[in-house]
């Protein structure tokens, strides 16, 4: 394998010249909850995904910006199990994601844009399904319990084909939480939502901020992802340009200093 | 990336099966007895029976390499599934091309639902449907898998086809298949059966590895160029 | 059992949407139907009695009408995506092919009870001695094709020319199966003794037990991404 280049360091950002882009976040976390190490993906002759690393705690919500293209979600596929690494591993509270067995599965929970719900069936009714593919067995607690979460309690008996959009996702968090993953992905849960839907959803989702659980968000909108973050990470042509706290950016300039950072990471 | 040592192997076993051939023809046209009871027509049974013989060998090792690809995910072995498959296809062809134009004149049908010939016309669909699934994904290495599977099922189901298409034989006879090289053999054919095998298997053998090269250096360069393009 | 559990959560879950959607039974028993209707304008009963060829007609008309609705396994699936929240969950890849597959065979179970209704209605066929026995051969034959075709469904719906290309994959191996089963049929509708149709239910047994574990096997191979 050819080695790849140093990363960039100097790049004439509006932040505090402390924070040195890396590849390798500087703070590790033992035990990580989630942690990958040199990932790679590729699709054929195309590199999706090359070589990235990463550590995240207990707690820590992390949001990847990036351009189309960037391979976001293929990076969030990787970590959430549902692509086999070309090179490189990921490991969820421990234990690497090993293909031969499936325990690992019930610690990820995923959103995607696509709801992974069955139109046909009831709202109720497909997270009892998900909760059997779980193995959960308290599923009469859990169902109800999971919709009043995230503002369905009175829909369970919908088809979900007859949910709003705003709802629809919501309905999806539900099932992405049904078993309590100590890791939950999103790939960009506001797409397509109105003001108002994002807003419900954005209040959900920070009750995912409960200092237990690792999250990792992909979006395109800035604005949304720089909310509930304590990471950050842009991603461009598979790798993390750059990677930071929340802390050291300075919201109202960070729309400038992502394009900048894209521009340079695609150079 | 196999050595030149590879395609320079499969260059000489090529033009030694090529040269096998041309015997082989001398002997089917100018050397070995007639058959008594089918006549001419019978020589056809040298180069239809090798044939045969390769182009299920060729499927097995199409078989055996999809497995182990499946198994241990190593594109060489794809490639060499591939390259056999490919030879497999041709052999396959011949046999079904001269089974009928055999049968045509020793029995008077070009299709009398011989089981083996019927076995070789399956096996001859199941190739194809290696090669379409295998051009036919977004993913390439998808569809490798995907050949793969069809090449491990047909291989699994090849015997259960085999066996009930013979009984299904025995059961509704047709035109009585003479045995082919005659009530009893010659020495004389024999040989010239030995040298087609020989040949044919050369020239396979020379073909696969003459295509796992070039399916290698194709894989390599499709890497190659989409990494340039970066 | 989580492993059965996780089977039958599949093959309810399956079976409830084709309750809900009706599509694919709908467009298998139409077919059931007109494949009849058409048969007894494409037979001259002059020159031959349906009776005589009813078994084989039976099994073509299942074998096709079968891949019409098998073709369409994962059509569902793919709408939403829900088929990834399937397999990012902790079930097995093998459960989640016996699972499609038992729900496929109840399907086509049901259309062949059908099918057989029909063509004894349309050609005025007698069941001969033992309908049960013509059940457990209907069911092996089934469960043979069933598995193959959701296996190979999952194949083609991968592939850019889809449903098109699943008679091309299945055709060939179903072969045996068809050897088979009509004769067993054939020789169950004019009432011929038990004995002589023991040799095919081994085989349709043999073949259904091949499928159904090679399908396992290969299932996880196919679905990866």
């Amino acid at each position: 394998m050819p080695s790849r280049p140093p990363p960039r360091v100097d790049l004439d950002l509006p932040v505090e010249a402390s924070t040195v882009p890396a590849l390798v976040t500087a703070r590790r976390v033992e035990p990580a909850v989630l942690s990958a190490r040199a990932l790679t993906r590729r699709y054929g002759a195309v590199v999706a995904v090359d070589g990235i690393d990463l550590d995240l705690a207990a707690g820590d919500f992390l949001t990847i910006f990036g351009p189309n293209g960037a391979g976001k979600t293929s990076l969030l596929s990787l970590l959430g199990g549902r692509l086999k690494p070309s090179g490189g591993d990921v490991h969820v509270g421990g234990q690497r994601l090993d293909f031969g067995e499936t325990s690992w599965r019930g610690r990820i929970g995923v959103l995607s844009h696509q709801s992974f719900l069955y139109g046909h069936l009831t709202v109720a009714e497909n997270l009892r399904f998900f909760g059997r593919l779980f193995g959960l067995e308290d599923l009469d607690e859990r169902v109800p319990e999971r919709l009043e979460q995230v503002g369905l309690a009175n829909r369970g008996d919908f088809l979900a084909r007859q949910l709003s959009h705003g709802m629809r996702q919501r309905a999806a968090l539900a099932r992405a939480l049904l078993h309590d993953p100590e890791l939950v992905l999103l790939d960009e849960p506001y797409t397509g939502l109105d003001p108002h839907a994002a807003a419900v959803l954005r209040g959900v989702l920070s009750s995912l901020k409960d200092g237990a659980r690792t999250v990792v968000m992909v979006t395109h909108n800035l604005t949304q992802g720089l909310e509930l973050a304590n990471r950050i990470a842009i991603q461009v042509r598979g790798r993390f340009t750059w990677t930071g706290e929340r802390d050291d950016v300075d919201a109202d300039a960070f729309e400038h200093f992502y394009h900048e950072v894209v521009e340079s990471g695609r150079a | 990336m196999p050595s030149k040592n590879v395609r320079t192997a499969g260059g000489v076993m090529a033009m030694l099966g090529v040269v096998g051939v041309l015997v082989l023809h001398w002997m089917v046209f100018f050397w070995t007895p007639t058959e008594a009871n089918q006549g001419i027509i019978q020589r056809i049974f040298y180069i239809h029976m090798p044939s045969a013989v390769v182009a299920f060998l060729a499927f097995g090792i199409v078989a055996i390499c999809s497995a182990l690809y499946l198994w241990l995910g190593d594109d060489h072995l794809d490639q060499a599934a591939v390259a056999a498959a490919e030879g497999g296809i041709v052999f396959t062809t011949i046999v079904l091309l001269t089974g009928p134009l055999w049968g045509r004149i020793a029995w008077g049908t070009y299709w009398t639902w011989e089981p083996r010939l019927t076995l070789t016309l399956l096996l001859w669909f199941i190739y194809l449907g290696y090669f379409l699934v295998r051009a036919s994904t977004e993913n390439p290495d998808r569809g490798k898998r995907f050949a793969a599977v069809v090449g491990i099922v047909g291989a699994l189901d090849i015997p259960l086809i085999h066996l009930s298409v013979r009984w299904f034989r025995s059961l509704h006879p047709g035109p009585v298949v003479i045995k082919p090289e005659g009530p009893t053999l010659a020495p004389q054919m024999m040989t010239t059966i030995m040298v087609g095998l020989v040949s044919l298997l050369l020239l396979f053998a020379g073909i696969f590895l003459i295509r796992y090269t070039i399916e290698v250096a194709k894989q390599t360069l499709d890497v190659r160029d989409q990494q340039a393009r970066v | 059992m989580t492993y059965l559990g996780q089977v039958y959560a599949i093959v309810w879950k399956d079976l409830l949407l084709e309750l809900r959607t009706r599509e694919r039974i709908a467009a298998m028993g139409a077919f059931a139907v007109l494949a009849g209707v058409l048969f007894n304008y494409s037979i001259d009963a002059t020159i031959v009695r349906p009776q005589d060829i009813a078994a084989g007609l039976i099994w073509m008309t299942l074998v096709f009408g079968g891949l019409l609705g098998i073709g369409r396994t994962f059509y569902l699936e793919a709408q939403d995506g829900a088929f990834q929240g399937i397999l990012t969950s902790p079930a097995p890849k093998d459960a989640i092919f016996l699972g499609k597959t038992a729900a496929n065979f109840v399907l086509l179970y049901v259309v062949a009870l059908l099918v057989v209704a029909v063509f004894t209605l349309f050609f005025g066929l007698h069941l001969g001695t033992s309908p049960a026995l013509l059940a457990l051969v209907l069911a092996l034959g089934a469960l043979g094709f069933v598995a193959l075709g959701t296996l190979f469904s999952a194949v083609s719906s991968g592939t850019h020319m889809g449903e098109t290309l699943l008679p091309i994959l299945v055709f060939p191996l179903l072969v045996p199966m068809v050897i088979y089963g009509v004769s067993a049929t054939s020789r169950l509708l004019v009432g011929r003794p038990v004995a002589e149709v023991a040799g095919n239910l081994r085989m349709l047994a043999a073949f259904a037990v091949l499928a159904v574990f090679a399908g396992a096997g290969l299932f996880r191979y196919v679905v990866e991404e």
